[in-house]
């Protein structure tokens, strides 16, 4: 069984910095992406080395949306 | 060149006349639109100030010569026109601070309706989050730090 951890910080102003933890592949910014508004505007997108390691359980991704 | 006339101030201000009179040292009576001073004649009797048609008070019983008239009335003119640009200068202090009042609360309920919007702005956000979590087989734990939400989303996969 393996565990699906997604991190969502909202600060006051309602800029979101999220980040995965435990989802493969792509799957983690698709992930995101559901969750968030589908008019969030991205400020960035960091992939990091377990984004590319799609058969290994251990994925991450870190998404910030622009202040508003 | 055949005559120079001129007029001495014109009273107006029925509140400022009295203040005026009071400060050259005269005791006034107020009956309508009388100005009753203390200033006695045995021909005259008490001299008065009176509003004309225009709308200016002016010394209706005198019976001292003409050039005591005249001091008299350009005394209570000096009185009067400092008087009545305190007057004008205070209603405009008090006009300004108005201004300035109403400004102040004009921001504040702009920055109050600012502060609303933005707070509902991130509690629907959040709440958005939450139901697609949930929708998707999450579970939630929510928690507050240094102003910000902070959402943790876990669930199981086989």
């Amino acid at each position: 069984m393996a565990e699906q951890r997604i991190t969502i910080t909202i600060d006051e102003n309602g800029k979101i910095n999220a980040s995965t933890d435990g989802i493969k592949g792509e799957m983690c910014l698709a992930e995101l992406q559901e969750l968030l508004d589908e008019n969030e505007m991205m400020q960035s997108v960091k992939k990091t080395d377990e984004y590319y390691q799609t058969e290994v359980n251990r994925n991450s991704n870190v998404i910030k949306n622009k202040q508003r | 060149m055949s005559c120079v006339v001129k007029t001495a101030t014109p009273f107006i201000d029925k509140e400022i006349l009295c203040l005026a009179l009071e400060q050259i040292g005269c005791k006034i009576t107020v009956q309508g639109d009388s100005i009753i001073t203390d200033i006695q004649d045995r021909v005259m009797g008490y001299q008065t100030f009176e509003r004309d048609v225009n709308g200016k008070y002016y010394l209706a019983a005198y019976s001292y010569t003409d050039r005591n008239r005249a001091d008299f009335v350009s005394e209570i003119g000096k009185h009067y026109e400092v008087l009545y640009q305190k007057k004008l200068e205070e209603i405009e202090k008090a006009r300004q601070e108005a201004i300035a009042e109403a400004e102040r609360q004009r921001l504040e309920q702009e920055r109050i309706r600012m502060e609303e919007e933005r707070k509902a702005f991130v509690e629907k956000q959040k709440n958005s989050i939450i139901e697609k979590a949930k929708a998707k087989g999450y579970s939630v734990k929510e928690t507050m730090a240094n102003n910000k939400i902070k959402l943790v989303l876990v669930r199981y996969t086989y």
